[in-house]
């Protein structure tokens, strides 16, 4: 039983169809350049990570695809249609959720009100929605009147997650997911990444811990300098020396 | 005990619950615009000079003008952003905290034009108090009290309950994040100003329907209204409540052990000394 979808949104990308295609994006939030054309692509139901050495752009991609990013040169592609320049709203209503890094939660606010407020679109949200997201996050469901400045680090990344997925949207975006969390609790939001994908939503994701993302990815993109500089399957990536030695750390 | 409460408490209350009134606004204003809003005080006293006007142009009742006045507040409210803040929203808010204080002088002087600067009354006669079980209390005194007690009811209900009522809170909490939801900030801005200018004339009503009008009645509650909302901790509504009947209740108590003419210093020291030693005040608000 799915709800219907909001006004404005499009029915779902066409099968082969690539879901998002960034196209030699340029830009960044001043007069100097961050990207200096990345390009990178993420198909339906697939988790694709961004992986790189400090100030390769890793955010600063992830934010383009949102328009959170002056965009200088290069198209932004969300199931055939251009969204380069867009702003974040616009960008919302046709099916994409933003995590920030951090200050990803209203602190002062409940659970479930955290996930009311990324519903904020749909005007009324049905106790199913609530269900779905506790489904996946079942921590949650005890604390949904507790204060979400109030869980711990973990729990609190459930919540943005979780608010993000409120209006179902058809692709992710994560900053950072796992930073600053133990390897216990990583483990746990990788979990979550995989099973929200099996629902039918495409992830983008950029991680600092490299090794730990590739593996559990389906395809992974390499940037430094803002640049690309190796795409492939997350083993592939893995497996190659030559990344191992500068990104990996052997 | 009975000249206690009849004396300093009842009128504690009644002035407590006026500057919670304009502690609400200052508090709702800081929390989502992030600045401190100088001309509260002159906008309270336009809303009880346009209940004035109202009352002897058209000879309504003062009680049948508030609405009136309110919602003329409030739409004066979401101009004044327009013309002397909105532009300035991504500047230094030192910038529209000063463009306040000229709104504020600007504000004053347009009453003093329209309606002079004698102070002036909305009804003659004198109203005595009726006992109710030994307390004395005027009915426009009851009507004060229920009537603020009332909106602050009314407008806890909206934040907590309705979706642009949490869209508020939200974007007090975390703009940034409001915005990722998709919550018009813009139209969030508006509802703010709309509820703040309301609160602000029903303030300056109450003000005046209890002593008199004049033109600086607002400013002169301002410091009050301010130390109100800074006691109750910044961006709390709830807050700005407590704050301000605190205030209120210990101005009136002030002239028991200091002489009268130092009962608006009260307000300062406790200002004073809650940026001092809590400046989250009561309610863990922001800190300035």
């Amino acid at each position: 039983m799915n709800p219907p979808p909001l006004p404005n949104s499009p029915t779902v990308a066409k099968a082969h169809q690539p879901l998002l295609i960034m196209h030699e994006v340029r830009g960044g939030y001043g007069d100097a350049d961050i990207l200096h054309g990345v390009s990178l692509t993420v198909n339906p139901q697939e988790i694709v990570v961004i992986v790189g050495p400090n100030g390769a752009g890793k955010s600063t991609a992830m934010k383009a695809v949102f328009g959170l990013v002056k965009v200088r040169s290069g198209t932004i592609l969300l199931a055939g249609e251009e969204i380069t320049g867009w702003r974040p709203d616009a960008i919302v209503r046709r099916g994409v959720s933003f995590v920030p890094q951090v200050r990803n939660v209203f602190a002062e606010m409940t659970v479930q009100e955290n996930l009311e407020m990324g519903a904020f679109l749909s005007r009324s949200v049905r106790e199913e929605e609530f269900e779905r997201i506790y489904a996946l996050f079942p921590d949650l469901k005890a604390k949904r009147h507790a204060l979400a400045g109030s869980l711990s680090g973990g729990q609190r990344q459930m919540v943005a997650i979780g608010r993000a997925l409120m209006l179902q949207p058809k692709l992710l975006l994560l900053d950072e997911p796992t930073a600053g969390l133990s390897p216990k609790y990583m483990e746990q939001i990788f979990q979550i990444c995989r099973n929200v994908r099996d629902t039918g939503v495409a992830i983008l994701l950029v991680e600092q811990h490299a090794k730990q993302a590739l593996a559990f990815c389906d395809r992974g993109y390499v940037l430094a300098t803002g640049t690309n500089r190796y795409e492939g399957t997350g083993q592939q990536l893995l497996n190659d020396p030559e990344i191992a030695q500068m990104f990996l750390g052997g | 005990m009975m000249e206690l409460v009849n004396f300093y408490l009842v009128p504690g209350l009644i002035l407590g619950s006026i500057y919670a009134l304009g502690a609400i606004g200052i508090t709702l204003i800081f929390g989502i615009m992030r600045f401190a809003h100088f001309a509260h005080g002159d906008m309270a006293t336009l809303g009880a000079y346009l209940a004035l006007g109202l009352t002897t142009t058209l000879s309504l009742s003062p009680w049948a003008a508030l609405p009136v006045a309110m919602a003329g507040t409030a739409l004066l409210a979401i101009l004044l952003d327009r013309l002397f803040y909105h532009h300035l929203q991504n500047r230094p808010k030192i910038l529209t905290v000063m463009a306040s204080l000229g709104v504020a002088l600007m504000l004053r002087s347009v009453v003093q034009v329209l309606w002079g600067v004698d102070p002036q009354v909305y009804t003659t006669g004198i109203v005595r108090a009726e006992s109710f079980a030994g307390v004395m209390v005027r009915p426009r005194e009851i009507a004060t009290f229920a009537t603020a007690v009332g909106l602050m009811v009314v407008l806890v209900l909206f934040l907590r309950h309705t979706r642009w009522g949490k869209a508020m809170r939200a974007m007090s909490d975390n703009p940034d994040l409001a915005r990722l939801c998709g919550i018009d900030n813009e139209a969030v801005v508006r509802l703010t100003w709309l509820i703040a200018g309301a609160l602000a004339a029903a303030a300056g009503f109450f003000l005046g329907i209890n002593t008199e009008l004049n033109t600086m009645m607002g400013w002169s509650a301002l410091l009050a209204m301010f130390a109100a909302a800074i006691l109750g901790g910044v961006g709390r509504v709830e807050g700005a409540v407590v704050g301000g009947l605190l205030i209120g209740v210990i101005e009136e108590l002030s002239v028991l052990v200091l002489p009268s003419q130092y009962k608006m210093a009260t307000a300062f020291v406790i200002l004073v000394a809650i940026l001092l030693f809590r400046p989250q005040g009561i309610f863990q608000g922001k800190v300035l």
